[in-house]
């Protein structure tokens, strides 16, 4: 209870705070704002703010763990929600390590099913493989590797809406979630009143889904007739992205990249023919070019690529236009990190763990049950175990807020 | 006539007469509902008649005439089919005229189909001069409007040519999109409910045409196309799933996905599926409408499902009071077409 009410302190004096600014955002007004209680995690919905500063006072007095606003603008936001009339929302993706494969192989990680106990480590499962249910009670960390291909992700995810959908880096708005992933917003005018599906077809577009090129055959329906599909290349859109792919799968893959796209082809041969791969096959669409590396391989191979080219985002967050998303400025109650927005093209040389940063000042006794090695801002700190420690605030409050630490008076 | 600025020419506003401009044209010739029935125009009215009576029978539009009988002729049409208060054949009307046009579209010139574009504010150039192999650049958010409802996995915005937010096509690409849009503009006009009072020659055309689609729905009802929901006929597992999404009650996954399917399968269109399910107060756990057409197959998926057999049911308790009809069977749709089937024999024969 100490360690909650130290939080609570410490998120109230964060809002109350005159140096606390509220970015701005767009259309506010038509916005649903939702809020997560600290008390007993209930959940206040249909909140409507003029401004930000008018919302700003509300979250100096509520203190939520949690802000969140719709990416739909609504005329009326306080409504029922079939009440509420959309007008349009964002574009919206999320990219979240929860749902990405990591080299860490999230070992950091642990569930344990809500109904029978049973529980382990890595990616928590879709169901219990005891008792089958549904719910967990998750416990995570968001490692230098984790964020490190939650970037990715996000490089890859900017790269398709940059050159294929044309947005500008100006219209991409980039954001840290204050956990594990990344965000980004699109407001454009022409894209509001996309509907669910339109969004399922650009959710499908960025993940590769539905490529008829690396499907071995179509059924046509009609005519209840198969008939293969050629595969060929060419240089736009997808076909571009696997044409690229391909050459540096080519001109890189070691053996064990052989093995992992699931091929089974003479190494020798295939790094003695690097040239002939890219230029034939490649290029000119000459996929039986080199003996012992034929079409088949060259499909599983373009489907490899497609896994490594493709953006892994959470899809249903796309396609769900009602959405609620993490509000921009505000703290993330699982780190007591902030979401934080840059420019798209300050990607690569963004650090969450700095920038995220809300809590600078002061240090707090915590008595830690677990912790690894971890980097918060300078400070790399831990790993630790059932040990008091004194540490700066903005990682007592991560540690506790992870519950990993319980504060000491 | 003043239209200086029109690059469409008399033929063409004939050919495509839901294009803004006959609008303006039909407008200045300043025709008259209750002249409708005056004999020097009669080839109007006629004209108009024959358009629906050929979209209710063979989904066409009839021969063209000239210009001044073409272009006047498609909205006394509409206000036909507005009267008829008809949504078969409003749909069929629309789809009808859409049709026919995708058809012309097909051998206009690429600076002609442009030109119709942008009757509907599509975002489309010409790339002759590029290096892109197709001729035509549309903006993907034109694209997605007028695709995601087509099945051909061909339209999947992931099998397209995209750059930098356009969309490559071809010219019989572009009519076919063309043609959603001229559908949905036709039925968008035919939407309206307020008719002023009509000459009694119209009545009577109307009910001609009435009787022409009764006729035509009646057969394809034999042909088993639009089949109608009988909830009587619901097996216990699929009644007991209903009841409680009708009350707003918590349903399982396999329940939700099993109440969904059937009902799209026996035909209940989406929205209707989509109804049953807004009484849930959980937001989670409402489905959306987009989940029920992922169900439906009408657009995302592409393919169509179906609910789970009677063992699975069995296994996941979704399965409750089978009762004896239940025994004779191991699909629940089958149940629901054997019931159907004893109902109606139950009934008495009319005539
Ligand atoms: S036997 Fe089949 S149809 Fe009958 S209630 Fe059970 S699941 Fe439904
Ligand atoms: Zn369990
Ligand atoms: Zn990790």
């Amino acid at each position: 209870m100490a360690s909650r009410d130290f939080v609570y302190k410490k998120f109230s004096e964060f809002y109350s705070s005159p140096s606390t600014v509220i970015p701005k955002i767009s259309m506010i007004g038509q916005r649903e704002i939702g809020f997560l209680l600290f008390k007993e995690h209930v959940m206040l919905r249909h909140k409507s703010f003029e401004s930000t500063s008018s919302l700003k006072r509300f979250l100096g007095e509520t203190v939520p763990s949690d802000v969140y606003h719709s990416c739909a603008y609504y005329e009326n936001p306080e409504a029922e929600m079939n009440k509420k009339i959309w007008l349009g929302a964002d574009l919206v993706f999320d990219i979240d390590a929860d749902h990405i494969p990591t080299p860490c192989n999230k070992i950091h990680d642990e569930w344990t099913c809500n109904k029978c106990g049973f529980g382990g480590k890595g990616v928590t499962p879709d169901a219990c493989p005891i008792c089958g249910g549904q719910k967990f009670e998750t416990k995570t960390w968001a490692c230098e590797l984790c964020l490190k291909t939650a970037k990715e992700e996000t490089a890859k995810l900017l790269n398709i809406l940059e050159q294929d959908f044309g947005f500008s880096l100006q219209e991409l708005h980039v954001f840290f979630s204050g956990h594990r992933g990344y965000h980004v917003q699109i407001e454009k005018e022409t894209i509001k009143t996309l509907d669910a599906m339109a969004r399922k077809e650009i959710v499908d577009y960025v993940s590769g889904l539905g490529l008829a090129i690396l499907e071995d055959e179509t059924k046509d329906n009609t005519r209840r007739q198969r008939h293969k599909i050629s595969f060929s290349l060419h240089d736009f859109g997808w076909h571009k992205r696997l044409k690229l792919g391909l050459q540096n799968f080519v001109m890189n893959a070691t053996k064990d990249d052989l093995n992992n796209a699931g091929v089974k082809v003479n190494y020798k041969v295939f790094s003695e023919n690097r040239e002939i791969l890219l230029k034939r096959c490649i290029e000119e669409n000459r996929w039986s070019s080199v003996r012992g590396i034929g079409i088949t391989t060259w499909k599983k191979l373009a489907k490899h690529v497609k896994d490594l080219e493709s953006a892994k985002i959470d899809t249903v967050v796309t396609t769900d236009i009602h959405r609620l998303i993490r509000m921009n400025g505000t703290l993330h109650g699982k780190t007591g990190l902030l979401k934080v927005g840059f420019p798209a093209n300050r990607l690569e040389n963004f650090d969450p763990l700095k920038e995220a940063v809300a809590f600078k000042e002061g240090t707090a006794k915590i008595s830690v049950s677990e912790a690894p090695e971890f980097r918060l801002g300078d400070d790399t700190l831990g790993p630790y175990k059932n040990q008091t420690v004194e540490l700066p605030t903005a990682a007592a409050v991560l540690l506790i807020c992870k519950g990993r630490a319980e504060v000491v008076q | 006539m003043e239209m200086t600025k029109a690059r469409f020419t008399q033929t063409d506003l004939a050919k495509y007469p839901f294009l803004k401009e006959t609008a303006m044209l039909v407008k200045q010739l300043d025709l008259k509902i209750e002249e409708l029935t005056n004999p020097d125009i009669a080839a109007i009215l006629n004209r108009a008649e024959e358009r629906v009576r050929e979209a209710i029978m063979s989904l066409s539009v009839g021969e063209k005439r000239e210009a001044d009988v073409e272009i006047p002729s498609f909205p006394v049409a509409l206000l036909l089919v507005i009267n008829t208060k008809n949504s078969f054949i409003k749909k069929r009307y629309a789809l009808a005229e859409a049709k026919q046009a995708f058809v012309d579209m097909q051998t206009e010139s690429s600076e002609k189909i442009l030109l119709i574009a942008r009757d509907f504010d599509w975002n489309i150039e010409l790339t002759r001069f590029s290096t892109m192999p197709l001729e035509f650049a549309i903006s993907f958010t034109d694209y997605l409007r007028n695709t995601t409802h087509l099945r051909d996995k061909k339209w999947k915005l992931v099998n397209r040519l995209l750059v930098n937010g356009k969309v490559y096509l071809n010219k019989q690409d572009v009519a076919r999109l063309l043609q959603e849009e001229v559908q949905r503009r036709i039925e968008k006009r035919l939407e309206v409910t307020e008719l002023p009072v009509l000459p009694e020659k119209i009545a009577e055309i109307t009910k001609r045409l009435l009787e022409l689609a009764k006729e035509k729905i009646g057969q394809e009802e034999m042909e088993g196309l639009p089949k109608v929901v009988t909830q009587s006929a619901f097996p216990p597992c699929i009644l007991a799933l209903y009841e409680a999404a009708s009350k707003g009650r918590h349903l399982s996954h396999v329940g939700r996905f099993t109440l969904t399917s059937f009902l799209v399968n026996i035909g209940m269109p989406p929205e209707k599926v989509a109804e049953l399910f807004k009484s849930f107060s959980d937001y989670n756990e409402r489905l959306t409408r987009y989940q029920i057409e992922h169900i439906a197959g009408e657009r995302g998926s592409r393919t169509r499902y179906t609910p789970p057999r009677c063992v699975t049911l069995q296994t996941h308790g979704v399965c409750v009071n089978p009762d004896v009809l239940c025994r004779r069977v191991s699909h629940p749709l089958s149940y629901y077409k054997r019931k159907q089937k004893q109902l109606s024999s139950n009934l008495p024969k009319s005539n």
